[in-house]
């Protein structure tokens, strides 16, 4: 039997003919050949711009090799294997071109490749490999929060530092004055009461001038999210609501003494408090704690602290093949029926690891 | 016009970034594909790949995902905290599937409000498992996510809130080393109308297994539990069930009620594949055992059965099996060692099956852990003997020791079967 030929033009206008059989393999070409195209060489299909010469026959071996019925997955693989060996670049365009000829079994393929030349690389590494531009300032890659994205959850990230500084201030401040500590409490139920009824600033006389500067605050952030939409992590309304509730029940955790037991990040009721108030303030906690000449050691541990995750996504590649090491041996496939005894694994207390079945 | 073409075109080439400009959703994919810890890396990299890993739709925290060089488990603790608020915080869009797995981290109550956060969204697979320390109590708003199709949780305690409504498009439930009540159990399965696969491994607080589940379809369990009882399970083929504690050989005064193995298989009628582990086929066998089930399992074709030879109602119990499965196709017979010694006479189970009894599928046929026993080369026999279209008996013994006997034993008996290949493999 005749074969039958198709007629292909690539975005720089070149056109060829191709096995209609293996074109077919393409969807996007399957589906013109469909609707009548590709049959003469004054009707040609023409492809996506993604598609260059170059890539086009790349994929019609790709397609030709697998359109062939009855090859074993042990050929496939091994002819997949080969195929991809190839520049970054051209496997990059190669990854273009099918995803547009909606050839998901190469895309796959490709995907997989691109991944395996990022997987467990330095940042260093993989700038070089695929010639990333290394335009991010040194700062920046230490702060990973850059507000650039309107996110409101970065803006909120960047608050917690904020807060964080903060904390670690007061808590040294605290120090100082340990005897105090106990009239905190009552002073944040008294703060809670005023702040849920309204009456900020009128309550109590055992209030510290800095407490009132701190409600005055509170009310000005109060006044303040009347005005403006709230800005919720998620967008429901009923969401917000909950925000509101949240807010109130858990106020007293707000006082300064429970505040600085708060080691890490804030829990999300905290969380959700700072994103009601979605205005400048915290930026004042930004300006004066860099002002305020603080001890040096907390200093550094707050840098420590804040470039923590970045020091994460810098870490190095020998560390993570003595974890992955040393993971093999322990992720060794749990057999609980020992010896055909069908002994269950032990339920272990907190210095051993249970086992897991897999299936 | 003398044209000025560059010699080696090419050679300009690879100073192109072209991965950054792939099209998004290609970048979402080879993102996925990677750690989430190489994944938020990628931040680094330049401007255009600042946030591109926000957009995951799977975050899994576990021991590749996240690396904490500590052996200190506060240290550990703080670090994982730290990293799951931030990864969660500066995500952005839908988290289809969470994973918490670290190896080396406890149930702390952190834990709460990620589940808490995602319970907001629309996450669909949701996996914690705790390695270490006790139970985990889950809250109360992990019930209240209603878009899980896949609910994996291991080392929890499990007890939903008053007006729990199920999971009502849950497929598949995972749940081992956990703890619940009885009626939270019961409740928990009838509640997931669509669960199509059921994993339930060394559980505490319940032992009357009820499985109400029609769509079930896969179902694995191996625990310590007093009774199972299937309700509905029309479309049940695939199940392997272990008793990790042995039953007393102390008969039951069960006269006139229908036999545990009857009423077992009676509610599996679309079996196809099983597996009977531990002390199940004890189980079974303690009451009364029938020559035949009442109904044939027609669409048994690969049974796994863990026997002590050496006991009487087991091997007639397994007889039962054998002679309702018309249409195995495989069999696999492990022997349990039991610290019983052999009867000094064993009385020959099988010398009036021997005319009346065929494997006409039968291919393939596994025993392991053998000693050798009469009885033992009895089954086999009866196996060689009744199975005109075996292909393959694989035969491994517990021990070397009379290997050669076991052997010469083997070598005699006759085969059905002309192409029936024995095969002995050193234990």
């Amino acid at each position: 039997m005749m074969k039958s030929y198709i007629w292909l033009q690539t975005a720089d206008g070149s056109i060829q003919q191709v096995e209609q059989e293996v074109a077919i393999f393409c969807p996007l070409i399957c589906h013109e050949i469909h609707a009548g195209m590709g049959s003469s060489k004054t009707y040609p299909i023409s492809l996506p711009a993604r598609v260059n010469p170059v890539t086009l026959s790349l994929i019609l071996d790709y397609c030709r090799f697998h359109q062939v019925p009855g090859r074993s997955n042990k050929e496939r693989k091994s002819f997949d294997e080969k195929f991809i060996r190839m520049d970054t670049n051209r496997l990059c365009e190669l990854t273009s071109a099918a995803d547009s000829l909606q050839l998901k079994p190469l895309v796959d393929l490709t995907s997989r490749a691109l991944a395996r030349m990022i997987e467990g690389k330095t940042p260093e590494e993989i700038r070089e490999t695929f010639h990333i531009p290394d335009d991010l300032t040194e700062e920046e890659k230490l702060e990973p929060l850059k507000n650039i994205t309107d996110d409101p959850r970065i803006r909120l990230l960047n608050r917690l530092y904020a807060r964080k500084r903060k904390e670690l201030k007061e808590k040294e401040k605290l120090k100082n004055v340990e005897v105090e500590a106990e009239h905190v409490d009552d002073r944040s139920v008294d703060e809670l009461l005023s702040f849920i009824n309204g009456e900020n600033g009128e309550s109590k006389e055992v209030k510290t001038a800095k407490s009132k500067k701190k409600n005055k605050r509170r009310k000005d952030q109060q006044k303040n999210s009347n005005n403006t939409p709230v800005c919720a992590i998620s967008n429901t309304s009923s969401t917000n609501t909950t925000t509101k509730e949240s807010n109130g029940s858990v106020g007293h955790d707000d006082d300064d003494s429970s505040r600085v037991k708060t080691r890490c990040l804030p829990d999300i009721n905290e969380l959700l408090k700072l994103q009601d108030s979605e205005d400048d303030r915290f930026d004042d906690f930004d300006d004066c704690d860099i002002g305020d000449g603080i001890d040096p050691e907390i200093k550094e541990q707050i840098d420590r602290e804040v470039e923590d995750f970045a020091r994460r996504l810098n870490s190095d590649w020998p560390e993570r093949v003595q974890e992955l090491l040393s993971l093999g041996q322990e992720r060794r496939p749990s057999l609980y029926t020992v010896n055909g005894n069908g002994c269950s694994a032990k339920f272990s207390n907190t210095t051993t690891r249970l086992e897991k079945h897999e299936k | 016009m003398p044209r000025e073409q560059p010699k080696v075109p090419w050679q300009m080439e690879p100073e192109v970034d072209r991965i950054s400009n792939l099209p998004g959703h290609i970048i979402d994919k080879i993102l996925s594909l990677l750690t989430l810890r190489d994944a938020v890396r990628t931040s680094i990299l330049s401007t255009k790949w600042r946030y591109k890993w926000v957009n995951l739709t799977s975050l899994v925290f576990d021991n590749q995902s996240v690396l904490v060089s500590s052996q200190d488990p506060t240290i550990i603790k703080n670090k994982m905290v730290k990293i799951v608020d931030h990864v969660l915080l500066l995500h952005n869009g839908l988290i289809h599937k969470f994973k918490l797995s670290h190896r080396d981290l406890q149930g702390v109550s952190d834990i709460d409000r990620w589940i808490l956060f995602l319970s907001r969204g629309t996450v669909k697979e949701f996996i914690l498992e705790i390695w270490k320390g006790q139970r985990y109590k889950l809250p109360s708003s992990l019930y209240l996510c209603d878009k899980l199709l896949h609910l994996e949780l291991f080392n929890c305690l499990v007890k939903p809130p008053l007006g729990f409504s199920g999971f009502k498009i849950l497929t598949s439930l995972d749940l081992q080393h956990i703890t619940m009540d009885q009626d939270v159990f019961e409740d928990l399965i009838f509640r997931c109308p669509v669960l199509e696969r059921l994993t339930l491994m060394n559980f505490e607080g319940f032992a009357n297994l009820k499985i109400h589940a029609p769509k079930l379809t896969f179902f694995d369990i191996g625990g310590v539990f007093e009774d199972v009882v299937f309700e509905n399970t029309f479309v049940l083929s695939t199940v392997s069930i272990g008793l990790y504690v042995n039953v007393g050989n102390d008969h039951e005064l069960t006269l006139g009620t229908t036999s545990k193995l009857t009423r077992f298989f009676g509610s599996l009628p679309s079996i196809q594949r099983l597996e009977v582990q531990s002390f199940f086929l004890k189980f079974l066998a303690v009451d009364t055992v029938p020559r035949r089930l009442p109904n044939p399992c027609t669409e048994l074709n690969y049974l796994s059965l863990r026997i002590n030879f050496n006991d009487n109602d087991e091997c007639l119990a397994a007889l039962c099996i054998l002679r309702s499965s018309p249409n195995l196709l495989e069999l696999e017979l492990l022997a349990r060692p039991d610290e019983q010694p052999a009867p000094r006479s064993v009385k020959n189970l099988l010398e009036e099956d021997y005319h009346n009894c065929f494997f006409n599928q039968l291919r393939f046929v596994k025993i392991a852990g053998i000693f050798g026993s009469p009885r033992e080369l009895n089954f086999i026999n009866f196996l060689l003997a009744n199975s005109p279209i075996l292909e393959r008996m694989t035969v491994k013994p517990a021990s070397p020791d009379g290997g050669w006997e076991l052997l010469k034993e083997l070598l005699r008996f006759r085969r059905s079967s002309v192409h029936a290949e024995i095969i002995y493999l050193d234990p």
